[in-house]
């Protein structure tokens, strides 16, 4: 009776290691799958951009004769190198004045209490309701008074990405409040002002949101395609890559630029992916600090 | 005739006056406890049903109690300027003309000089030959029937050197007669503002000296601004931002639905005019070309897209953050790096790839067009390619949007995974709970608590995802059902937004009032989700729980 | 160093939930006072008040003689340790000892001289290179401590500073405060739930419920006189046995009656009862735990019971007993005198009698739950 017992509970055991292992097989095919999937279209912008033979669209993979001819296209024939350093100065700009937006609004919400605070959350969440691309209507017909459209209207897409950043407090105002509200207390009682309670205590604890911060400023104006486009306007001194680019994919141009168009893709990716990889550190932590409170 | 749906509710027919009532049978919590699963859910059931009179009656009452406190405000202000104005002396009274006056009196110097400014230049702009009320005056403000601007262009014959040329002498621009007048009502606004603000600071003053303490210097208002007011400091760049680029556009594009700002009536070589609620009539055209229609059909996708586009990311995401950290899986660091990666590369690249990917020339659209049963169904429908389909361009849509969030949520799954108390997971395994229903029991309702609002904001995104949608399918294929719609073309997989964008900027006709028009029915739509979704989810309502 | 008065304080948060109600109290210049009650009463958001954490609604704190109500928190030159320590993560302990200083511009040799003094009398000055998160409990405390310490300020105070330690370090940590004490001279004003540290810390205590002041008063007179029955129960542990009884006046003589016997009210209790005049009448009688004996069934005064729990401290047991009508009674019986059989007898389920002497009572009114002698 006894050994009998004994024998189905080290059965189970073993089972349940067996079942355990399987489990994780499964889980380990579905992970290479999911890695193939997600990688697929960065290797095939990458072969496809290395493709000599056609300028088309086709349906292999694999090029027939490996070159740089489109890379060399792109800079000798195209203004992607206008349009790239467009967006790099976008981004670089964008990323300063956007985090200092943003920042100065989530402090302000996450931490300090007066009158009118639940009043201007509300405010600002309604606001956030409208469709924000309507508001371009009317500033594109003053920019282009002002002179920042066309060839300016990087300058334009900066004040425009910038402006209205901080309705985007969200995330930092998240993770702001993870942070004991007894660390400002105590710095008050030890003589520090408001002002000194921001950049001596809390500014140096929030290191990771004001690298997401950063880095989701500078990433912006590489994929933005609606304000832009309309800033813009088929000028293309002024264009950022993404307008610029998205042109050669007309159904008219397709079949002269498409390979052309995966080898600017793997140039315009290489910044942003390597300031991404090397800062993934801070943007996961941003993340999961401040999201999940939205 | 007493009747039953639902073993709780009871209808019942009152002979007085022929009504039907709810009623329900209501339980105490221990009888509660003692139902079974069904009889549970019945119950709740019921308790909802007959809730929804109550949460009704609820909003009315909280918009009866808001216009009666907005009531009692105004009362208050008027009692306060009044009693103000009666205790004041000399130098308070003469600043209900003089701004600054009463500052000066009580020593804050600074504050005194600057309303004092502020209402110069006030006057003097409103005065001065096109200043403010010469705007106002050609605005004509909600006169309907008038134009926008009063001196429309207008053509000349002048004789040159080569003949007689014809050109036209431009007159006042419609968009910026507007735009002035609205200008200038916002600063009619904070005139008045700041007239209230100096009178009650007037008030505050008095109440100071007459306790015998002293105001505040200018220095120390300055001070302050580093410390007890460093709020105003900190706010003032992003506010002031947010209302010149954000509040001021959308009221004017408010404005713009009642005028008839389009192509045709662009403002300078044709003045709009006010039409009133003319524009709003074609809402209810359901005919061919119909915006009632149109808008219908495309709110309905919109919707249908938000609900799968969010919640089929937010559960394969969480599993895949699930499977990335079991215990036992090795080299997460990796995983995880491959998925964040796609973060990474600007969503136009990788979006524009991977439509054509799908064409009917593109690898995967290729290798699907040789499978017979997909093959058949593209010939049968004179498809060229998937994305012809409208039932295959939509799912196609939901795929590939699924393989661009999934990392986000998963590196937010992550993160909470990780919050979540080991010893819950240990305890349910010592009760006896398999890993599905640990699944359940543990991390599905943790993970639903904590991301509720998140949930509400990414649906949201999604109703106005532009870009998915714009860079993969473009709203095509194109719905001849409807055809042509406030202006643009109506496609099967067309957002409101891309529609709004093809209206403003796709289209020759530019049909401004109806982007307008849409954009204040998105508003309607994602305001009455967001506040039946603030109602319901539990983890709105405790902001400071966390701290 | 300084006195501080609080004169009608008010706390009322939103429209009518109120925190502290009508606060009136003086603290001399270095003394020791002590705010205790249950959680929730008030005691925590006074101290905030005073520090200026929280915003006054109605009356005055004053220090030193001066209305501090407007001043903010840096201006009023106090120093203050918190529950959970809230040191700064960022800094090194000698950074987070001296980050008063370094707002004011201290110079270097003066940072350090202050810094490293408070280190030595806390027994730290090993750890001033490290972060907060390298230590333990009882240093990050005594860290807080020291970075309150460095200030020289008028007034110190503690909100719970050792509610976050294990038992072993707080009894630990109260005694070394009681040291701390003595070198720096100043007023401490102490916040805390326990009932102990209150005890043992307080030149005066101040017991609070509800946002009202039940009793001020120096150790020895909140737990021999009682103001109300709160008191009573809330200072001591175990808590205050009390029951509704008649008190009973016979030719000049008090009696007792609780549950069917008869016992003499004696001493200075007895006296006082005479000279306030007080006749029979029903009322609630108050008896500690220790001041119960053992004693036999012929007694008028014994009181049959039977015990449920008995917990053994080493020196003193524990009874919780239930007297006939169900009530349950706690009675400490020092160990010392017992012998094994009585050891034996003094366990779950046997009879007892217990009595006790007629001077250790204390009276309460039945309905105010005022003490009645005072």
């Amino acid at each position: 009776m006894r050994k009998n017992k004994d024998n189905k509970i080290r059965k189970r055991g073993l089972g349940a290691k067996a079942s355990r292992n399987l489990g994780n097989t499964i889980i380990y095919i579905i992970l290479i799958l999911i890695t193939l999937v997600w990688l697929f279209p960065f290797f095939g912008i990458l072969l496809e951009s290395f493709k000599v033979e056609t300028r088309m669209q086709t349906s292999y993979l694999w090029p027939q004769k490996f070159g740089f001819d489109n890379y060399i296209r792109l800079f000798k024939e195209t203004d992607f190198l206008v349009w790239f350093k467009n967006t790099a100065i976008m981004g670089v700009a964008t990323s300063i004045l956007q985090t200092i937006f943003i920042l100065s609004m989530s402090y302000v919400l996450s931490r300090l209490r007066f009158k009118g605070r639940k009043a201007l959350m509300n405010f600002m969440l309604i606001l956030g309701m409208f469709p924000g691309f309507l508001t371009m209507i009317l500033i594109y017909k003053v920019f282009y008074d002002f002179g920042l459209t066309a060839n300016m209207a990087p300058l334009g897409l900066i004040i425009v990405y910038c402006a209205s950043s901080g309705m985007g407090y969200y995330v930092s105002k998240g993770f702001f409040d993870t942070i004991p509200k007894s660390l400002d207390e105590a710095a008050r009682v030890d003589g520090a002002t408001r002002f000194q309670v921001f950049y001596k205590v809390i500014m140096p604890l929030s290191k990771p949101i004001v690298i997401y911060t950063i880095l989701m400023g500078f990433m912006a104006p590489w994929g933005d395609f609606m304000m832009a486009s309309y800033l813009i306007h088929e000028n293309s001194q002024g264009m950022n890559v993404a307008v610029g680019m998205f042109e050669w994919l007309s159904r008219a141009n397709m079949n002269l630029n498409y390979t052309m168009f995966c080898a600017a893709g793997v140039i315009v990716a290489i910044p942003v992916v390597a300031v991404f990889l090397a800062l993934q550190k801070y943007y996961v932590e941003g993340v999961t600090g401040g999201a999940v409170k939205g | 005739m007493p009747f039953i749906i639902n073993p709780y509710i009871i209808i019942k027919r009152s002979y007085i006056n022929s009504v039907y009532i709810f009623t329900m049978k209501r339980l105490s919590d221990l009888e509660y406890l003692k139902l079974n699963k069904w009889k549970a859910f019945w119950y709740n059931v019921a308790l909802f049903i007959c809730s929804i009179p109550n949460f009704l009656l609820k909003g009315l009452r909280a918009i009866w109690k808001l216009i009666k406190n907005i009531g009692i405000g105004i009362k208050n202000e008027f009692v306060d300027i009044g009693s103000t104005f009666i205790k004041g002396n000399w130098a308070v009274k003469l600043s209900y003309i003089i701004f600054g006056l009463g500052n000066i009196y009580y020593g804050q110097v600074m504050r005194g000089i600057f309303f004092f400014l502020f209402e110069v230049i006030f006057i003097g702009y409103m005065l001065v030959p096109s200043g403010g009320l010469y705007w106002l005056g050609k605005s004509n403000l909600f006169q309907v029937g008038q134009t926008v601007g009063t001196v429309g262009p207008r053509k000349e014959v002048v004789s040159g050197l080569l003949g007689k040329t014809e050109i036209t002498i431009y007159g006042d621009d419609s968009v910026k007669v507007l735009l002035y007048a609205l200008l200038t009502v916002f600063f009619m606004v904070a005139f008045l503002y700041t007239w209230r603000l100096q009178v009650k600071q007037c008030r505050i003053c008095m109440d100071i000296t007459a306790k015998g303490k002293k105001v505040r210097s200018g220095k120390e208002d300055m001070k302050s601004l580093l410390d007890d007011q460093f709020h105003k400091t900190l706010l003032s760049l992003p506010l002031a931002g947010i209302l010149i680029f954000t509040v001021l556009p959308i009221i004017y594009m408010i404005l713009v639905a009642f005028t008839s700002y389009d192509a045709a009536h662009d403002g300078y070589s044709n003045l709009f005019s006010w039409v009133g609620l003319e524009n709003f009539n074609a809402l209810f055209d359901f005919g061919y070309g119909g915006l009632g229609l149109a808008f219908g059909e495309i709110l309905s996708w919109t919707l249908m897209w938000s609900f799968f586009a969010t919640f089929s990311n937010y559960f394969l995401g969480m599993l895949v953050a699930i499977m990335i950290n079991k215990k036992g899986i090795k080299i997460k660091k990796f995983w995880r790096t491959v998925l964040v990666m796609t973060i990474a590369i600007p969503q136009f690249v990788s979006l524009l790839y991977v439509s054509h990917l799908f064409d009917s020339s593109g690898i995967i659209g290729k290798l699907l067009g040789q499978i017979p049963f997909i093959s058949n169904y593209l010939n049968a429908n004179h498809f060229i390619s998937l994305w012809d389909s409208p039932v295959v361009a939509k799912i196609l849509l939901i795929v590939i949007n699924i393989w661009v969030g999934i990392p986000y949520i998963m590196l937010m799954a992550t993160g909470i995974l990780m919050n979540i108390p080991q010893d819950l997971y240990e305890s349910a395994r010592i009760d006896g709970a398999s890993s599905y229903q640990q699944f359940t029991k543990i991390t599905l309702p943790y993970m639903l608590f904590v991301t509720g609002p998140y949930l509400l904001t990414s649906f949201v995104g999604n109703l106005n995802n532009f870009n998915v949608i714009y860079l993969l399918s473009g709203g095509n294929p194109l719905n001849t059902d409807i055809g042509v719609a406030g202006g643009a073309s109506v496609g099967h997989t067309d957002l409101l937004v891309t529609w709004l964008f093809k209206m403003t900027f796709g289209s020759t006709e530019s049909k401004y009032y109806m982007a307008s028009i849409i954009g204040i029915l998105v508003f309607l739509v994602v305001a009455i989700l967001s506040l039946i979704v603030y109602n319901v989810i539990p983890s709105t309502k405790n902001e400071e729980d966390y701290k | 160093m300084a006195s501080v008065k609080l004169t009608n304080v008010k706390k009322i948060y939103g429209k009518d939930t109120v925190a502290v109600q009508d606060f009136n109290l003086d603290i001399a210049d270095k003394e020791f006072i002590v705010f205790v009650g249950p959680s929730g009463c008030g005691k925590s958001t006074t101290l905030r008040m005073i520090a200026g954490l929280e915003d006054i609604s109605a009356g005055t704190v004053e220090i030193d003689g001066v209305v501090v109500n407007d001043l903010q928190p840096r201006d009023r030159d106090i120093a203050m340790v918190f529950q959970n320590y809230a040191l700064y993560p960022h800094l090194t302990v000698f950074e987070n000892m001296a980050f008063s200083l370094r707002l004011k511009n201290v110079p270097n040799d003066i940072v350090y001289e202050k810094v490293t003094q408070a280190a030595e009398i806390l027994g730290i000055t090993d750890y001033l290179t490290r972060k907060p998160r390298a230590l333990s409990g009882g240093q990050r405390q005594r860290v807080a401590i020291g970075r309150a310490m460095v200030r020289d300020s008028k007034v110190f105070l503690m909100d719970e500073p050792l509610s976050n330690l294990d038992a072993k370090l707080r009894n630990q940590m109260r005694a070394e405060i009681i040291l701390l004490r003595q070198k720096i001279d100043t007023t401490f004003i102490y916040v805390t739930h326990d009932q102990t540290e209150a005890m043992t810390l307080g030149d005066r205590i101040v017991i609070m419920k509800d946002g009202f002041i039940q009793q001020v008063g120096t150790p020895t007179e909140v737990f021999d006189m009682p103001l109300n029955l709160f008191v009573a129960e809330f200072i001591g542990a175990p808590k205050m046995n009390t029951f509704k009884t008649n008190l009973v006046c016979e030719g000049g003589k008090y009696y007792v009656t609780p549950y069917g016997s008869k016992i003499e009210v004696t001493g200075k209790k007895a006296e006082m009862l005479k000279s306030k005049g007080i006749t029979s009448g029903e009322i609630i009688l108050g008896v500690r735990p220790e001041h119960f004996v053992l004693s036999n069934a012929s007694n008028p005064g014994a009181i049959p019971c039977k015990i449920v729990v008995n917990e053994m401290m080493g020196s003193e047991l524990h009874l919780h007993v239930l007297e006939e009508n169900g009530d349950r009674l706690i009675v400490r019986i020092p160990t010392v005198s017992l012998d094994d059989d009585q050891r034996n007898m003094l366990t779950y389920g046997h009879t007892i009698y217990v009595t006790f002497e007629g001077k250790v009572m204390h009276f309460f009114d039945k309905d105010t739950e005022q003490n009645l002698l005072i």
